[in-house]
C-alpha cells in the first residue's frame, strides 16, 4: 500500500503503536486479573451473602454491612480494629521515617564502619515476621523476658505499641535502604557549595538533604501505609488472632481473618462477614492511597 | 567434558521419570485389581502434639487389618475447623474426622458430610448418655463415637507444699489459706496468666468456679433461659476467681498459655490450674509427675457434693464420601472398642474414654481425676453448649470477661453482666 495520505499513514501508526502496546501489556493485564483483581470482586460478591462455609450461598444483600455498622457487638470490633489500626500506622511511620532519616544519614557519612551498618540494618528485613514476633514475644515475657516483670503485651497501653515497634524494628532498613539511596544521589555540587556558603550540619540537613528526600519520604510512607492496613502476621505471632489482651491489638488483617475463618466459639463471623470486612478494608486503603496521591503531586513531579 | 555430564543429566531425568510412570502405572492397575486388598485412611484431628502417640496407637489396628493403613494428618488447632470445612466442602477431606462437641462438630453433619453412625457403633447404647448427646441430634441421630473427655483441677508441686507442711484443700476456704501460706512465704502461689482470653474461662470458671454456681443443674438453667449469669449463684463463681488475682504472679497480666505451663512444668510455682490433658505436656516438659500432686476443684462449703467439670471433647466421625467407605467403617467400630481405649490413654494420659469397656490407667494422676469424677455430679464447660453456637459467642464473650475482671476492667458483677447482656443479642431464651 502506498501511503500519499499523511493523516491516514499517522493514524495507521498510532494504531499500530497502540497494538504494540497493548500486547506487551495484555498477558501482565491477565494474570492481574486472574489472580488478584477477580478474586477481589469475587470477594466483593461474596460479602452480600450468607451461610456457613467457605462459600455461603444465601443472598441476602447489605445486611452483613448493616449488621457491621448497626450492631454493637460487630460494629465496636471494626472500629475498633479502624482505631487500632491508625495509631499502628502513626507509631510505625514516626519510627521508620524519623529514625530511619537520621540512620540513614549516618550511614552515608564517611566515617568507619558505616558500610558495615548499612549492609545489617537491612538484615531483620530477611526475617520472617513470625520469627520477629517469636523474638519479641520472648523478650517482653514477664517472667524471663529481658525487660524485667512488666506485663508489656497484657498492658492495654503498651500491647499495640509494642507490636508496632516489633515491626518498624524489622522494616527500618527498608526505610534506611530508601533514604540512602537518595542521599547518595544528592548531587556533591550541592553539599559543597552549602558548605562553602557556611552551611552547619543542621542547616545543610534542613534545606539540602531533607527536601531533596521527600518524594522517598512519601513512598516510604505509602508502602507504610498499605502494609500496615493489611498487616496481620505480627498480631497473630505476638498477640494470637484474639488479639490480647481482649482484642486491644485487633487490626483489619486479624480482625478480617478471625471473622473469617474462625468458629463463633473464636470469634468468627461467618464467611459472608468477614469478606464484608475485607471489602471494608479494600476501600479503607484505596481511599488512603489517593489521599497520598494527592498530598505528594507535587513533590513527585519535583526533581530528586 | 561438560556435555558429557549433561547428557548424564538428562538421561538420568529420562530414567527417573520413566520409573516415576511405571510406577504410577502399576500402582494404578494395583489398585484396579486389589482394591480390597490395601488401603489407606485418612485420619484428621486438631492434635498436632500427639502425631507419634497416635501413630503408635493405630499401629495396633493395622496388626490385626494388615490391609489398611492410618494416616494421621493433624491440622493446627486454632485452624482445624475452618480447614475441615473446606475439605469438606471441596471434596479433600479425610476419611476419619475428629469432632468437636455439640455445635461446632455438628455443622460437620448439617453440612451432610458425615455418616450416620447409630447402627455402626457397637453398644451405643452403654456409653454414657450425657456424653452420646455431644454428637447426636435431637432425633436420636450419633454421627460421632463419643470418644475423648477431659476435666479440670489444680496440680501441685508436692516439695513446695512439704516445705511449708500445706495438705491438698477441700474447701474454698482451706485452698485461700493454703494461698495465703506460700503467698506469706514468698513462693509464686500460681503459674497462671490473664493474657490468652481461653483458658481462664475453659479452665478456671468452668473447672473451679462450678462449685459455686451450682454445675449442671445451674447449667441447665441457664441455657433453659430460667437462669442469668447475673443471679447471685454465678456471680458467686465470678467473685470466687477474681479472689484469686492477689495471688497471681508479678506481670500475670502478659503471661501467656505457653508460659504458664513452662513456669509451672520447670517448678517455679506452686500451683497450677490446668486439664487433665496437661499431665503430658508436664512429663514433655521434663518435670517427674511422681513429684506433681492433684486435687479436685475445691467446694464452696465443707460438705457440698463436687461439681465437677468433665467436658466432651472430641468424638470421632466418618467422611460421607469416603472413598474406602468400608475400610472406614471398621476403624469406626475399632476406636469404639476396648482396645483402642486402652491404648489410647496409657498413650495419652489425661484424655478419658467414653467407652464401655474397662480399661486401667496407668498414670496415678490420671486416675485421681478419673476417679473424682465417680463421686461427682459432672458438667462440661459453662457456655458451651447452644450458647457459643452464634457470634458473639459466649465462649467469646467469656474470653474479654474474665481476663478483664482479673486485671480490674471490670468487676464480678460488670464480667456477668456484659456476657449476659451481650448473649441476649441473639440468643432466643434471654431474650425476655
Amino acid at each position: 500500500m502506498k501511503r500519499n495520505d499523511g493523516k491516514t499513514g499517522r493514524r495507521f501508526d498510532r494504531l499500530r503503536t497502540w497494538v504494540f502496546r497493548a500486547a506487551f501489556l495484555l498477558p501482565a493485564l491477565l494474570v492481574y486479573a486472574v489472580v488478584l483483581l477477580i478474586p477481589i470482586l469475587d470477594s466483593m460478591r461474596l460479602s452480600l451473602y450468607s451461610g456457613g462455609g467457605l462459600v455461603p450461598t444465601d443472598f441476602v444483600g447489605l445486611a452483613n454491612y448493616v449488621k457491621i455498622f448497626t450492631e454493637e457487638s460487630f460494629s465496636a470490633h471494626v472500629w475498633g480494629a479502624f482505631r487500632n489500626n491508625i495509631v499502628f500506622f502513626l507509631i510505625v511511620t514516626l519510627i521508620q521515617n524519623a529514625l530511619g532519616f537520621f540512620l540513614a544519614l549516618a550511614v552515608t557519612r564517611a566515617v568507619r564502619g558505616a558500610a558495615f551498618f548499612r549492609k545489617i540494618s537491612f538484615l531483620p528485613t530477611t526475617l520472617s515476621v513470625l520469627v520477629v514476633g517469636f523474638l519479641f514475644r520472648q523478650m517482653l515475657n514477664p517472667i524471663w523476658g529481658l525487660l524485667g516483670n512488666y506485663p508489656w503485651l497484657g498492658n492495654e497501653a503498651t500491647a499495640l505499641p509494642a507490636l508496632a515497634v516489633a515491626v518498624s524494628w524489622q522494616f527500618i532498613g527498608e526505610s534506611i535502604l530508601l533514604y540512602a539511596i537518595g542521599i547518595d544521589g544528592i548531587p556533591s555540587e550541592h553539599l559543597e557549595a552549602a558548605r562553602i556558603d557556611g552551611a552547619d550540619w543542621m542547616q545543610e540537613t534542613r534545606h539540602i538533604v531533607l527536601p531533596a528526600l521527600m518524594p522517598i519520604v512519601g513512598m516510604v510512607t505509602l508502602l507504610i501505609f498499605v502494609g500496615d492496613f493489611t498487616q496481620f502476621d505480627i498480631v497473630y505471632s505476638m498477640t494470637t488472632t484474639m488479639a490480647n489482651p481482649r482484642y486491644t491489638t485487633d487490626l483489619f488483617g486479624s480482625l478480617f481473618y478471625r471473622a473469617a475463618f474462625s468458629t463463633p466459639v473464636r470469634g468468627g463471623w461467618g464467611m459472608g462477614m468477614g469478606a464484608a470486612v475485607s471489602t471494608i478494608m479494600v476501600f479503607v486503603v484505596s481511599l488512603g492511597v489517593a489521599v497520598w496521591y494527592y498530598l505528594f503531586k507535587g513533590s513527585r513531579r519535583g526533581e530528586v | 567434558m561438560k556435555t558429557f555430564k549433561h547428557a548424564k543429566a538428562v538421561r538420568t531425568i529420562a530414567v527417573l521419570l520413566v520409573a516415576a510412570a511405571l510406577a504410577a502405572g502399576l500402582s494404578a492397575c494395583a489398585k484396579k485389581t486389589e482394591a480390597s486388598k490395601s488401603v489407606t485412611l485418612n485420619l484428621t484431628s486438631w492434635r498436632t502434639e500427639d502425631i507419634e502417640r497416635m501413630n503408635r496407637v493405630n499401629a495396633l489396628f493395622t496388626k490385626t487389618h494388615p490391609n489398611i493403613t492410618i494416616n494421621f494428618q493433624p491440622v493446627n488447632d486454632t485452624e482445624y475447623d475452618a480447614n475441615m470445612r473446606a475439605g469438606l466442602e471441596t471434596d479433600t477431606g479425610a476419611d476419619i474426622i475428629w469432632l468437636r462437641s455439640y455445635d461446632t462438630g455438628r455443622t460437620a453433619y448439617d453440612g451432610g458430610w458425615l455418616y450416620d453412625l447409630t447402627k455402626v457403633i457397637p453398644d451405643l447404647d452403654k456409653f454414657p448418655p450425657s456424653a452420646v448427646k455431644a454428637w447426636s441430634t435431637a432425633e436420636g441421630v450419633t454421627y460421632g463415637v463419643p470418644s475423648v473427655g477431659v476435666t479440670h483441677g489444680v496440680y501441685y508441686q508436692k516439695s513446695i507444699f512439704e516445705k511449708y507442711g500445706l495438705k491438698e484443700p477441700s474447701t474454698w476456704d482451706e485452698f485461700i489459706a493454703v494461698c495465703e501460706t506460700l503467698k506469706k512465704g514468698g513462693e509464686n502461689v500460681f503459674a497462671q496468666g490473664a493474657l490468652d482470653d481461653w483458658t481462664l474461662y475453659e479452665v478456671v470458671f468452668s473447672g473451679l468456679g462450678a462449685n459455686f454456681y451450682g454445675g449442671e443443674s445451674a447449667r441447665q438453667a441457664l441455657m433453659a433461659g430460667k437462669a442469668k449469669l447475673t443471679d447471685p449463684n454465678f456471680v458467686a463463681a465470678f467473685k470466687a476467681i477474681d479472689s484469686l488475682q492477689k495471688y497471681l504472679p508479678k506481670g500475670y497480666e502478659g503471661l501467656d498459655y505457653v508460659s504458664m505451663q513452662q513456669m509451672f512444668g520447670s517448678g517455679q510455682a506452686a500451683m497450677f490450674m490446668g486439664g487433665s490433658w496437661e499431665i503430658g505436656v508436664f512429663e514433655d516438659l521434663g518435670s517427674d509427675s511422681a513429684k506433681i500432686g492433684w486435687f479436685a476443684p475445691p467446694v464452696a462449703k465443707a460438705g457440698d457434693k463436687l461439681q465437677y467439670c468433665f467436658h466432651v471433647d472430641a468424638g470421632i466421625g466418618l467422611n460421607k464420601k469416603s472413598k474406602n467407605l468400608d475400610a472406614a467403617i471398621e476403624y469406626i467400630k475399632w476406636v469404639a472398642g476396648a482396645e483402642y481405649a486402652q491404648a489410647f490413654m496409657n498413650e495419652l494420659p489425661g484424655f478419658f474414654m467414653y467407652t464401655p469397656a474397662k480399661v486401667t490407667l496407668t498414670n496415678s494422676l490420671a486416675q485421681e481425676m478419673f476417679d473424682a469424677a465417680g463421686t461427682a455430679d459432672n458438667t462440661v464447660r459453662t457456655v458451651w453448649e447452644k450458647l457459643s453456637a452464634q457470634s458473639p459467642s459466649g465462649n467469646s464473650l467469656m474470653g474479654v470477661a474474665l481476663p478483664g475482671m482479673m486485671v480490674d476492667k471490670y468487676t464480678p458483677e460488670q464480667a456477668a453482666a456484659y456476657v449476659q447482656d451481650q448473649l441476649a443479642s441473639w440468643y432466643a431464651p434471654f431474650k425476655n
